[in-house]
């Protein structure tokens, strides 16, 4: 086990190092010169040439890349062009506010998803399991943003319960804290429950017509038993695999919902640095997405193995 | 103790509504075996569901009771029917292999029903499951305990699920099949473990089985099934001795049986009827050679059917002497890799010690033209790899094969096409080895064109011919293959294998999914082709009876070796390998001397 761990934790390094490349390379290209960006329309070319030698804009690409990727290695994420701040706190903080939101999410999503596959499998081809569809279908079906709009429509200016945008943190109080994130949380879960239970509604009701399940009938054992001791394990197994999936997909959707929340978070960040020309913070930002994407996933295949005894290592009875 | 009183049971399907049982009536006595016998679609798994009260929502019962212990389980409630289930009933399923949960602990599973039945804590349960495991006869009991089921091997499954189904003591056991998918020896051992139990516990048990031989050795009374009926019900060796029904009968001629070596095996021609609308009347008449004569059925042996154009070709063996082996293997090795072993340094070398397993380990084997070898071993003994190395299908690690005279060890694959043409094989399964959305005429065209034996225009005539030779009616050239019947499947498979006139046809486990009279009936057709065309084969079973009745020279076969190869008369009659001797005592037989069990004490108890 602490061999696979090590093989994969060296290959989440791999993929990071290609996507570094890719972002670095592509901003790079970008017809945008950082020395323009820093100094405004009016700068002299004597002072642009200037910073540039200073920024080293004129060595060679790789010797550019390798002393941004090595910065990175030693936790300095460079300076934002825009802000003038380094781009490591403001990253962690939006990134702090962002996990909130996400992490979040994700917990209801693999709690309701799971829970309503369940049940629509349980009562297949009955009023509840098409309810559970046509409910989680128009959830993946619709963009995000107009659930968000409406979102807000309804709960900040018809009913007045929460408010329309913005954050505040903890120390403003638990309440205000908690009212900011109902709304985006409520939009990303219904953005992405159908995949969750969907797949876990087949994947249930497969399990449920196999041999081992009409065994333990046989056994007389409780229908709770059967449902959640033998069935679920063996269905959770697919529902896993996508859960880390749609950890990632979340990473995308807080693009859009952050911004129609006005929710300071690492979307924002991202869509604000894009709009800026902001490199540094934009090259960081993406860095960091990719690496939540490969750990969730690294996390979804641990898990699998976990549940799952066949891949386990290096056991043998018989 | 339980007595099923006219009971019917009816399916709905997509295709109409099936009467799977009509008016069934048994009754199994306190601390006796009743044996349900029949073939696929009989019924006989829907007794042992419905004894249960674990039929299927799409399942219906108009009439009928079923009376355990007095008490009717169709109209007891739901909860009521639990505590009966695993408790007081146990129930033992046809296959081991997935039965058992792949997610729990072969501990926790054999040990939960007392958690729920009898109120032990998880930990209780546990250390009773381990206690049971050892009384089922497996061999350190809490290393298994604590394993996964695909740790486990066929045989030590199905003792798990034994000791499952035993855990709460429960008074009724029903075992559906419960040695089908197991190797001759291993189900031996289980069927002497049932028959030590049962003394044991005064056991009652509704033994499910299409093998007569294993019910001769395990039942007091049988009751054969037909179409959802039954047609005949007594004791084991009134009916296996003196049956009195057409069907009954034409199910015991049907089997093959070791020393008494005849020419063609007695098979049931037709197929069950269709239940959606079951006949009046006798539900076998269609089928029946009896039908419309009046004859004493008891005296009357059931009647051979000698298709008629079979010409004999000149036996094989003046043929061996002068011809030269259509295949010949020398030394063939093949090695599997198990586990990579854990790494470790010599010096400054890595070395990983792998686990490795050989399943073909320096065999050397030839086959005569038209000659037909038998390949027998138990599963895992490495037949089938063997059969699939002689074909190149799994490539060999050392070794020669000549087939046809043509050295093709060491050619690549892409330089076999002669080879193909003359080698062919026909597979266990003809469910999944025909590819479900060609047609027939697809199917066998196919090779045909692939290696250009006819001209395109020519291709129907030659797929109707193919049909003709393994006799399925030519207009089954347009059906697919769900459309057939499993021996119908495998009809089109042999005739696949034809198709490209091959002088060596590597049969692996051919009939062994098929139902008794279907088997018998493919047995004989194979026989035929050979006879007719000069094919040889090598023929793979675990099915020593089929094996001794088609085959010319049997080779034994185990972990990887040949341990002894002759004569299959001789080897049949005096076998000489240690592993031979016991592997054909173990086959359960339906003539000869019941079955003595060889424990001292049980003798006597054995009823006639």
């Amino acid at each position: 086990m602490a061999a696979y761990i090590t093989r994969r934790l060296a290959l989440v390094v791999l993929v990071l190092v290609a996507v570094s490349m890719l972002v670095f390379g592509v901003t790079t290209l970008l017809p945008a010169n950082v020395a323009y960006l820093i100094l405004g329309a009016f700068a002299t070319p004597e002072q642009v040439r200037a910073l540039e030698l200073k920024l080293g804009l004129t060595d060679p690409v790789w010797q550019q890349y390798l002393r941004w990727a090595g910065g990175f290695v030693t936790g300095d994420l460079g300076v934002s062009t825009l802000m003038n701040r380094p781009v490591g706190p403001m990253l962690l903080e939006a990134l702090q506010r962002s996990l909130m939101l996400t992490g979040l999410s994700f917990v209801l999503i693999a709690v309701i998803g799971v829970g309503l596959g369940i049940v629509a499998a349980l009562r297949h081809g009955r009023p509840l399991d098409h309810g559970v569809s046509v409910a989680t279908y128009l959830g993946i079906a619709v963009p995000e943003f107009f659930w968000a709009i409406v979102v807000i429509i309804v709960f900040a200016a018809w009913l007045g319960w929460l408010p329309a945008s913005g954050y505040e943190p903890l120390s403003a109080g638990v309440w205000e804290w908690a009212k900011h994130l109902i709304a985006p949380t409520m939009t990303l879960v219904f953005g992405h429950l159908a995949h969750v239970s969907r797949l876990t509604r087949s994947s249930m009701i497969e399990v449920m017509q196999s041999p081992y399940i009409t065994a333990a009938r046989a056994k007389g054992l409780p229908e709770r038993v059967i449902v959640l001791r033998h069935a679920l394990r063996n269905a959770l197994l697919p529902t896993i695999t996508v859960l880390a999936l749609d950890f990632g997909r979340l990473m995308g959707g807080i693009v859009v919902i952050e911004t129609v929340f006005a929710y300071p978070g690492l979307g924002r960040l991202v869509v604000f640095s894009i709009q800026n020309r902001d490199l540094p913070t934009l090259q960081a930002a993406i860095l960091v997405v990719a690496a939540i994407y490969a750990l969730a996933n690294l996390l979804a295949d641990l898990l699998y193995a976990r549940l799952n005894p066949k891949i386990r290592f290096g056991r043998h009875v018989a | 103790m339980l007595i099923i009183d006219d009971l019917t049971v009816r399916y709905r399907t997509a295709g109409g509504e099936i009467e799977a049982l009509s008016s069934v009536s048994l009754q199994a006595r306190r601390g006796s075996t009743l044996a349900l016998v029949g073939e696929s679609g009989s019924g006989k798994s829907t007794i042992a569901l419905a004894a249960m009260g674990l039929l299927p929502a799409e399942a219906s019962v108009p009439s009928g009771r079923i009376l355990f212990d007095g008490a009717d389980i169709l109209t007891m409630g739901a909860e009521a029917r639990r505590q009966l289930r695993g408790s007081r009933i146990g129930l033992v399923f046809q296959d081991p292999f997935s039965v058992l949960n792949p997610s729990l602990r072969i501990g926790d599973q054999v040990g939960e029903g007392l958690v729920h039945h009898r109120g032990f804590t998880p930990e209780a349960a546990f250390e009773r499951a381990i206690a049971l495991l050892d009384e089922v006869g497996i061999v350190n009991p809490e290393a298994v305990a604590k394993a996964y089921p695909h740790e486990l091997s066929g045989g030590m499954r199905q003792r798990a699920l034994i000791a499952g189904a035993l855990a709460s003591e429960p008074e009724l056991l029903i075992l559906d099949e419960p040695t089908t998918a197991l190797d001759v020896t291993i189900e031996a051992q289980i069927l002497d473990l049932l028959e030590d139990l049962r003394a044991r516990r005064g056991l009652t048990m509704l033994f499910i089985s299409h093998n007569l031989g294993v019910v001769r050795r395990i039942a007091d009374e049988v009751a054969v099934l037909y179409a959802g009926q039954i047609v005949e019900q007594g004791a084991t060796e009134d009916v296996l001795q003196r049956p009195a029904h057409p069907y009954s009968k034409g199910l015991l001629a049907a089997i093959p049986r070791i020393g008494r070596k005849t020419a063609r095996l007695a098979a049931i021609p037709g197929r069950l009827p269709d239940l959606r609308q079951p006949p009046t009347g006798c539900r076998f008449a269609p089928r029946c050679p009896f039908a419309t004569s009046a004859e004493t059925l008891r005296e009357t042996p059931w009647p051979v059917q000698a298709d008629a154009d079979v010409v004999k070709s000149p036996s094989p063996a003046t043929q061996a002497a002068t011809a030269e082996p259509v295949v010949a293997v020398e030394h063939l090795t093949k090695s599997f890799v198990l586990g990579r072993g854990t790494l470790r340094f010599e010096g400054w070398r890595p070395v990983r010690d792998a686990t490795r397993i050989r399943p073909v380990d320096d065999i050397s084997l030839t086959i005569a033209p038209g000659e037909v070898v038998g390949l027998v071993g138990e599963s895992g003994s490495g037949k089938t790899t063997l059969g699939r190395t002689i074909l190149r299908l799994v490539e060999a690690d050392s070794g020669v094969i000549r087939i046809g005279g043509e050295t093709v060890s060491g050619k690549p694959q892409s330089a076999l096409k002669v080879m193909r043409r003359t080698a062919q094989i026909v597979f266990q399964n003809p469910d999944s080895s025909l590819n479900p959305r060609k047609t027939i005429r697809e199917l066998l065209g196919r090779p045909i064109a692939r290696f250009s034996l006819a001209p395109a225009g020519e291709i129907p005539r030659r797929v109707d011919e193919l049909l003709d030779l393994v006799r399925l009616p030519v207009h089954y050239a347009d059906r697919y293959p769900h459309q057939m019947s499993g021996g119908e499947k495998q009809r089109v498979g042999i005739a696949r294998a034809l198709a490209t006139q091959p002088r060596f046809i590597v049969c692996d486990e051919p009939v062994s999914a098929l139902d008794v009279s279907v088997q018998a009936a493919i047995v004989n057709l194979l026989a035929d082709l050979k006879d007719r065309l000069g094919v040889a084969y090598l023929f793979i079973s675990h099915d020593i009876s089929v094996v001794a009745h088609l085959a010319d020279r049997v080779a034994v076969m185990h972990h990887g070796k040949i341990v002894e190869v002759g004569q299959a008369d001789a080897i049949m009659s005096a076998p000489s390998h240690p592993y031979t001797i016991r592997l054909l005592s173990a086959v359960p037989r339906v003539d000869g001397p019941p079955h003595v069990q060889p424990k001292a004490g049980r003798a006597a108890a054995v009823p006639a």
